[in-house]
Order: C-alpha cells, then structure tokens, then sequence
C-alpha cells in the first residue's frame, strides 16, 4: 500500500515542496476565505473611520444645540441629533476611536497576563496551579463588570482606567480557558517527544503546547472585544468610565436608552456598530483559527 | 558479548495513588519494582510481557520521562538519574525514544522538516540550509522522500508517520533507541517495513536498542537478548537463541506456546493460563506469578524468588529451576 502510494507521488502528482513560509500559507488561506476576507473589510472600515474621524465629522462631536435636540437623522444630521442636540453621526465617528481601543487593549491586556498565568498553572500543575486557580476563584466570584468597577475605584475615573479595569476583569476568563487546553494539549504524544528531544520546559509551553490551544483563545477573545465595550458603557453610566461629553458607543448607547420611544436611532445606531463591529472580529477570528490550523488548511 | 552501553540496576517506578477528599497517598501502583539488565553496544534487548506489566513505563523512566523512584540507570558508566536538568537535555541527543502510537507523537502544527529542524537548532547541531539539508537526509534513510520536508503529519499515513517519528529520533545522531512498542499501532501488512527499518538502521549507524513489544514473534526476530517482565519483575533473561530453545520460567513458557504457528496442521501445546494480572497496586506475595502459575508449590506463595543466573547470562526468578 505504502509502496503504491509512494510511487504514485513520485509520479509528479505534488512533487513539488512545499516551501512557503506559515506566514504566507496563513495569509493565502485567510484571503481565500469569503467570510474572513468580509470579517477585514468591516474591520478595515471602522478603523479608517476611527482614524479620520476629524475629516469626516460634520459637526463638533461635544457641542450642544439645544434647539436642535432630538432630530431624526437628516441631510445635516445623517444620523440625527442627541437630547443636547449633538450630532450623533460626528459622535460615532470619534466613539469608534475610544471604543475600538477599549476593546483591543483590554482584550490584549486580558491575554497578556490571562495567557502565561493559564499556561504556567497548566503546565506546572501542583501548588503552583493550586494557588494560580484559587487566586481566579476569587476573581471569578464577582461579576466582570464589579470587579471592574472596583479596580477603576481604585485607579480612578477615566477612559484609560477603564480599559485596564475590563482588561484585569477579563485575565481570570482566559487563565482558566489557557489552562484547560494546556491540560489536554501536555497529554499529548508530541509533548512527551519534545520533551525527550531535550527542549526546555518554556521551548514546549510557548513553541509547542500554546500553538495547539490557539483556537479557543481567539474564539474567546473575538467575543471579549464586545464584552469589553459594554463592559466600558456599564462603567460609563455608573460615571466612572468616559465621562461625559466624551463620545464613546456604549456611552452613547447607554444614554440614548432613555428617549428609546421618541428617537430610537440614539440606541439603534451604536448599537448596530457594536453588533457589526464584534461581528468582523469574530468572522475574522474564525477565519484565523482556520487558517491557523494546518489539517483544515487545504492546497 | 562486549562492554555494556546502558545498565540499569534495581530500577523501580512507582506512582502513588491519591484518594479522598484530601488526595493522600493510600498507596502505590509498583509499575517497576526493582529490575536489572544491561545492554551491550550494538545489541537489541527485547523486553517483553503483557499490557500493564511496566516495559513502558521502564522504558519512560529510563529516558528519564519519568522520574524514577529508585534504582541507577548508567549510560557510558555514567548514572543519569544523577544528572540535573540541563545534564538531562544533553544526554537525550545520545538517548532517543520512538512512540508507540505515531498518531499522537507529531505535532499536527508543525511540518515534520521543521520539526526536525528544531531538535538540531535545540542541540546546537545545525541552522538554516545545513539544518535543511541534514533533515533531507535523514528523511531519505528512512524512506520517506526529501520533497515530505514541507508537509504536515495530517498528510501522512500511519506507515509513513511511524518512519517520520523514526527519523525524528535518528536526526540527533543518538546511540541508543528506546522503541516503545513501535509497530504495535500500524498496520500488519506495514509492521514488516517498519521492523526491516529498525533493522536496516541498526547496521547503518551501530545503533543500539531497548526495544519493547508484547509480540514475541517480533522480538524473537529483531533482539540478540530477550527480558520477560511480569509485574514489574523481570522474571528471565537469556540470549535470543536459549530463551526461545530452553524458556525456564513457567510465564516464559505460557507465552512462547502462545506465539501463532504457520502451519495450521501442527498441533502445539498451548500453556492456557487462568485468570488475569494481579493489580500492580497490590502484588500478591511470594512469586508474583504464583495466582496465575500452573506449576505452583506452597512456596511460590511464601517465599519470594530471586533472579538467579542459571547458566551463562540465563537469569530466571523461579523456585522450581534446578539451578
């Protein structure tokens, strides 16, 4: 069997190496992928929108017009005003800015610290882990957002703050979700054998065993990008994250909630750009996963 | 015989069982419980008995994949169980292991040139084009072809994913092989190549093996010495030849009548032995073999056996060896 099939690819069927680099193969995969390839435009769009936001606006984001409250969207206002007459339309466009941030840098502070925590109590087991998962139980019992709320108390009120609070408040999710997979990924045969090639113990954890858990934890972190921006519009209402005027969606989307029956775009506008936003990570993050994985990779 | 590469002397492996709330340790599984042999360079040592008798886990701890709860284990005169971790990283250039399932024992993300390429950059044996080249090699002597270099494990069959792991384990340029039952999860028809393999590279590069399997009709054909194990004992050791002319042991016995004939007109007396292997948590006293012995006297259940050498390296842990 094996002699036949060996012959029959020395017959130039795949003679040829493959020599690309993973980066390229990655790449070649995402961009043939139809959802990945809408996933990136969206992406792409919000931030252009965020980065030009100055030369879009039509209008100042923060000054009021209380003769204008309320407007529906019109050739002015595209997106209609808010109860202080603000152009929603300039508001968004700044928001994107914050929001985009929020969402990006607390989910990358979540895996910077969520990832190495998770994988050293997986990896090490014992006491180590003991303590590692005792310290996320008690992370764990509050609520995200209350944890949250306590760690902008402590650092104070402000955006940044606000970023790094949902950040911290999303850590315990991604330890436990690293360390799961680096308790099913270290039983592995390949683990043993990298091991019996003499590799150093970090070698395994961050070359072979992280690489193997890569699928949850972009699945994971697609869904903490939206998390993360309401998460910022919760604290924002309770007047410890942007604080007004700061254009910010989940602000906006929050305070919009109470004129839900005379203007109802103040709520649906921010809150389509947070559904369609959180919509390209995720398609983009399963495109990744995919593309990623060399067994679904097909040439 | 000449000088002996690897010894391993009173080797035991237990594994603590937790229980309770408060995971004590109510006890032991004695997977190795002391055993002795040594290996000659250029030899193959076949070390064989049923599943659950520890030739894995004596395998494992004698590459030190599991730390070894007593015993020495000298390799060159030197006792790697003395070595620290770096000492450890080192010595696994010389001291190399094939899987028994070659499924599980490449990493699906990586492609195997890399892979390869990785241990030599580990060892500090070679980058970039050097590496490349010495990983095609490599893939060539073992029969895969040096275009695979790209390829993914998931491309392979399981024939051609035991000869990368094969290859894998002979990119370090290493003495001595661990061959943890290295055909058992192919395909009959493909265990032939793999053995002839082994075999072939054996020749090629004076390798040295502990070559374990619960197949004595492989054994019989690839080791110069064979090793029973029974519950964590091993109970003989001989030369190929004298083992499989003269087995003493009655366990040996059961287990040589038990290899399949060729000829199915001839009759053979097959020792059919009772019951099954006692837990290894909790070995019956005595000779370990005594519940299952169809030769067993009231001393077999009092007084335990030592290995005895009966005649010239003939060990056999037996009461009733004349000897």
């Amino acid at each position: 069997m094996e002699q036949l099939s060996e012959a029959s690819l020395q017959q130039g069927i795949k003679q040829r190496e493959k020599g690309e680099s993973e980066y390229r193969l990655v790449w070649k995969h995402l961009s043939r992928n139809r959802t990945a390839v809408l996933g990136m435009i969206v992406i792409a769009s919000f931030i252009l929108l965020a980065v030009f936001a100055p030369l879009l606006a039509t209008h100042d984001p923060i000054s009021t017009d209380l003769g204008n409250a309320l407007q529906g969207p019109s050739s002015d206002h595209y997106f209609g005003t808010d109860e202080l007459g603000r152009d929603l339309f300039s508001r968004m466009l700044f928001g994107a800015r914050i929001s985009l941030n929020i969402g990006l840098i607390s989910v990358g502070i979540g895996l910077l610290f969520g990832i190495p925590l998770g994988a050293l109590s997986g990896y090490y087991a014992g006491k180590l882990d003991l303590v590692i998962q005792r310290i996320i139980d008690i992370m764990i019992a509050f609520p995200g957002i209350l944890l949250a709320i306590v760690v902008v108390t402590v650092l104070g009120v402000g955006v940044q703050n606000v970023m790094i609070a949902t950040g911290i408040a999303s850590i315990p999710i991604y330890a436990r979700l690293v360390r799961g997979s680096v308790l099913s990924v270290k039983k592995q045969g390949y683990i043993t054998a990298a091991k019996a090639g003499g590799m150093r113990d970090s070698r395994i954890v961050f070359f072979h065993i992280l690489p193997n858990c890569i699928g949850p934890i972009i699945v994971q972190s697609t869904f903490q990008v939206a998390t993360a921006i309401l998460w910022a519009a919760g604290l924002g209402f309770l007047g410890l994250g942007a604080q007004p005027p700061t254009p910010e969606w989940g602000a906006i989307l929050s305070r919009g909630r109470g004129y839900m029956r005379v203007a109802a775009y103040l709520t649906t506008i921010p809150g389509v750009a947070i559904f369609l936003m959180v919509l390209g990570f995720n398609l983009v993050g399963d495109g990744l996963r995919d593309a990623l994985d060399p067994r679904s990779r097909n040439y | 015989m000449s000088e002996a590469l690897l010894r391993v002397e009173g080797l035991k492996k237990h594994f603590p069982v937790r229980s309770g709330v408060f995971s004590r340790i109510s006890g032991y599984v004695q997977a190795v419980d002391g055993i002795d042999f040594s290996i000659a360079r250029g030899d193959t040592y076949g070390l064989v008995g049923e599943s659950g008798c520890g030739k894995s886990t004596a395998g494992y701890t004698i590459t030190r994949l599991l730390s070894p709860t007593e015993g020495a284990v000298y390799y060159q005169g030197k006792n790697l169980f003395d070595l620290n971790a770096a000492g450890i990283r080192q010595a696994r250039r010389n001291i190399q292991i094939v899987f028994q399932d070659p499924y599980s024992a490449l990493n699906p993300r990586k492609s195997i040139g890399d892979a390869m390429k990785e241990l030599l950059a580990v060892h500090g044996m070679g980058r970039g084009a050097e590496a490349k080249e010495k990983v095609r090699e490599v893939l060539q002597t073992c029969g895969l072809a040096p275009y695979h270099y790209g390829r993914y494990p998931h491309e392979f069959s399981g024939g051609q994913r035991q000869r990368i792991v094969i290859a894998r384990a002979l990119i370090l340029n290493p003495q001595f092989i661990v061959a943890d039952e290295p055909i058992s999860a192919l395909d009959v028809s493909i265990q032939s190549q793999i053995i002839n393999l082994l075999e072939r590279l054996q020749d090629e590069f004076h390798l040295t093996y502990l070559f374990i399997s619960h197949d004595l009709g492989v054994v019989k054909h690839i080791s110069d010495t064979v090793g029973v194990m029974y519950l964590g004992r091993l109970v003989e050791e001989a030369p190929k030849q004298e083992f499989f002319a003269r087995p003493l042991h009655p366990y040996s016995k059961a287990l040589i009548s038990a290899i399949p004939v060729m000829d199915p007109r001839r009759k053979i007396d097959r020792i059919i032995l009772s019951g099954d292997v006692p837990s290894p948590a909790n070995p019956p006293a005595g000779c370990r073999f005594h519940t299952r012995c169809p030769e067993a006297v009231q001393r077999c259940s009092i007084e335990e056996p030592a290995l005895r050498c009966i005649a010239a390296d003939h060990r056999v842990s037996c009461h009733l060896v004349e000897g």
